[in-house]
């Protein structure tokens, strides 16, 4: 496997390659510091896969995974980046990226995604799976949280987050036992039976951040 | 000329070198404020100017209504001096014309009227916005003070318009090096010590994999999960200065962003309506964005709702932008308090664009506050 990297910085290209020697099969052929390079690596270069760091000086991001995905519109590129999964993740993916790794977690996912993608599938971590799930989870099957209202989803959010009835009441304008009975409309609602059940509810479908 | 210092006001005649009189028209600095005198006969505009020479200030005479008008059209007079009778346009036709155009529409108009003309024409003259009657012959101590009363008037709205400027001017620049500044913080921190951050749990990890003894390992293990949560801490910081969707995606991504977080921040539900995703000027951008923010700040402090509709136009010639909660809704007291710095900044920073923002709410029905900022056009 022969991968071109690209990354303005030293210090995260000594690490990838650090990390990518762990598999012998696996060789860096080209070392680029910026889009540009990339691009014109790309051309002079004999490689199979690259991995491209997301913001670079000059031609970057979703531009220049265009450019390639354009002229080697069969190679894969799998895209690193110091931004979060939900800022950028789907949008690579929509643009032709093979996937998307936030650096930090490089250490533990790149020899995986790598041979996940060098056999022509696409990488997605787990918590990207989740940001792409809630994003097509559109009508057919609405999240049960959608059939909350306005009022039930924000006693659902402040219960989420720790909050008691009480502080709820205050916070809301409202009275505590019409809070309380919110509560058990939403739990129904959820099929849940316990706030520890609600807050968990909560953190797996990134209601509360 | 004691007279007159006194009509100056006491602060300025405090500063009155006893000898020189001469003071109080020319202030250093000040450019002369102009005085109109409109009569036929040349004989009387001889008069007035010697009589108002003493000011100092730039007399410039017309013999007839049309003069004065033409006059009036290229110039803001700090006063004029209006014969009644003229032959042509008569004094009381020329107030009239002078102030129905919007640049004079309050300039001060002096009538001079003979004692003959009587009180009639005197209430004719208060309709077409004199300010004040003087009868022939003048006296000329009290043409003197009334006059230097409008040129003192005139210096200090001039004054006025000049600081509110001046403060205009500052404000913008201070929001705009705030944002440079802020701009330049987030990248600091995200790249540099970001990077460096991702260079470390590299390495750490190298050294994990090599390692057998099992209290190492479990120090290496937390040494990343440090790492990580550092990584974490840096991204917020980073992004709470400065979006970075902003520069890459544009405004439509950056506020579809900014309301989902709103969300999962608040609990307080947010539908957003969106254009497709286009890149257009950035400090347009910018400043569009922060007055969302600034609104949805609002919206969490103050109006305990439980939903906020965002409705973001994109048109050839401005960007659009409509935020609506259900909440309590803002109150016309509090509007017009001017207490909230934070509703003062946004329309300042829109104005800044040529945009505008209205705020409108009713008590139970929430607040919607609409901002229109033209694409064209770029600040001053």
């Amino acid at each position: 496997m022969r991968i071109l990297i690209a990354d303005d910085h030293p210090i995260v290209r000594h690490g990838l390659k650090q990390v990518l020697a762990a598999d012998p099969s696996s060789v860096v052929v080209g070392e680029a510091t910026n889009g540009d390079e990339a691009l014109e690596m790309a051309r002079k270069l004999e490689w199979d896969m690259a991995i491209f760091d997301f913001s670079m000086p000059g031609r970057s991001g979703l531009d220049l995974l265009g450019d390639i995905k354009k002229e080697f519109p069969g190679r894969p590129v799998l895209i690193l980046s110091m931004h979060s999964e939900d800022v950028h993740g789907s949008r690579v993916l929509r643009a032709g990226g093979a996937g998307y790794i936030t650096k930090e977690s490089a250490p533990q996912e790149l020899t995986t995604a790598v041979r996940k993608v060098a056999n022509g599938g696409k990488y997605v971590s787990s918590s990207l799976a989740e940001i792409l799930a809630s994003e097509c989870s559109s009508d057919p099957q609405k999240a049960l949280h959608e059939k909350l209202s306005d009022r039930e989803y924000r006693v659902m959010w402040l219960l989420a987050t720790g909050k008691q009835i009480s502080e709820i009441a205050k916070e809301m304008g409202l009275s505590p036992s019409t809070v309380s009975t919110y509560r058990t409309r939403i739990l129904r609602k959820l099929g849940l039976s316990s706030n520890a059940a609600l807050v968990h509810y909560a953190v797996r479908h990134q209601l509360v951040g | 000329m004691s007279d007159l210092a006194q009509v100056a006001g006491v602060e300025r005649a405090a500063h009155v070198a006893p000898q020189g009189g001469e003071a109080e028209g020319g202030a250093p600095g000040l450019a002369k404020a102009k005085i109109l005198l409109v009569d036929d006969e040349p004989k009387s505009l001889f008069a007035l100017q010697q009589l108002l020479a003493t000011l100092e200030q730039n007399l410039m005479i017309a013999q007839s209504g049309e003069e004065a008008l033409r006059l009036a059209l290229k110039n803001d007079f700090a006063v004029i001096l209006l014969d009644v009778r003229m032959p042509g346009i008569d004094g009381f036709e020329t107030a009239r014309l002078i102030r129905a155009r919007d640049r004079s529409k309050s300039t001060p108009i002096i009538f001079l009227t003979a004692a003959a003309d009587e009180m009639t024409s005197m209430f004719r003259g208060y309709e077409v916005g004199a300010v004040d009657y003087l009868m022939k012959p003048v006296v000329p101590e009290v043409l003197k003070s009334k006059v230097a009363v409008f040129v003192e008037l005139f210096r200090k709205s001039e004054r006025l318009r000049e600081s509110e400027d001046k403060l205009r001017r500052l404000a913008a620049h201070l929001i705009s090096v705030r944002e440079e500044e802020r701009a330049h913080i987030a990248r600091e921190i995200h790249d540099e010590l970001g990077q460096v951050l991702t260079g470390l749990k590299m390495e750490v990890s190298w050294l994990a994999k090599r390692l057998k003894d099992k209290p190492l390992i479990e120090k290496t293990d937390s040494m990343c999960a440090m790492i990580d949560s550092t990584v974490q801490t840096v991204r917020k910081i980073a992004t709470g200065l400065r979006p970075e969707m902003l520069d890459d995606m544009g405004l439509v991504a950056a506020v579809g962003w900014q309301a989902k977080e709103f969300q999962k921040r608040t609990g307080i539900r947010c539908r957003a309506k969106l254009p497709a995703e286009t890149k257009f000027d950035i400090d347009v951008s910018t400043t569009m964005f922060r007055i969302f923010q600034e609104i949805l700040t609002n919206v969490a402090r103050h109006s305990r709702a439980t939903r906020v509709d965002i409705e973001l136009t994109l048109g050839a010639e401005q960007i659009g932008l409509e935020v609506s909660d259900n909440g309590v809704g803002i109150q016309d007291n509090e509007l017009h308090a001017r207490k909230s710095l934070g509703l003062l900044g946004m329309q300042e920073r829109a104005l800044l664009f040529g945009g505008d923002v209205r705020i409108s709410g009713s008590p139970g029905h929430g607040t919607r506050v609409s901002v229109t900022i033209p694409l064209s056009r770029k600040p001053k």
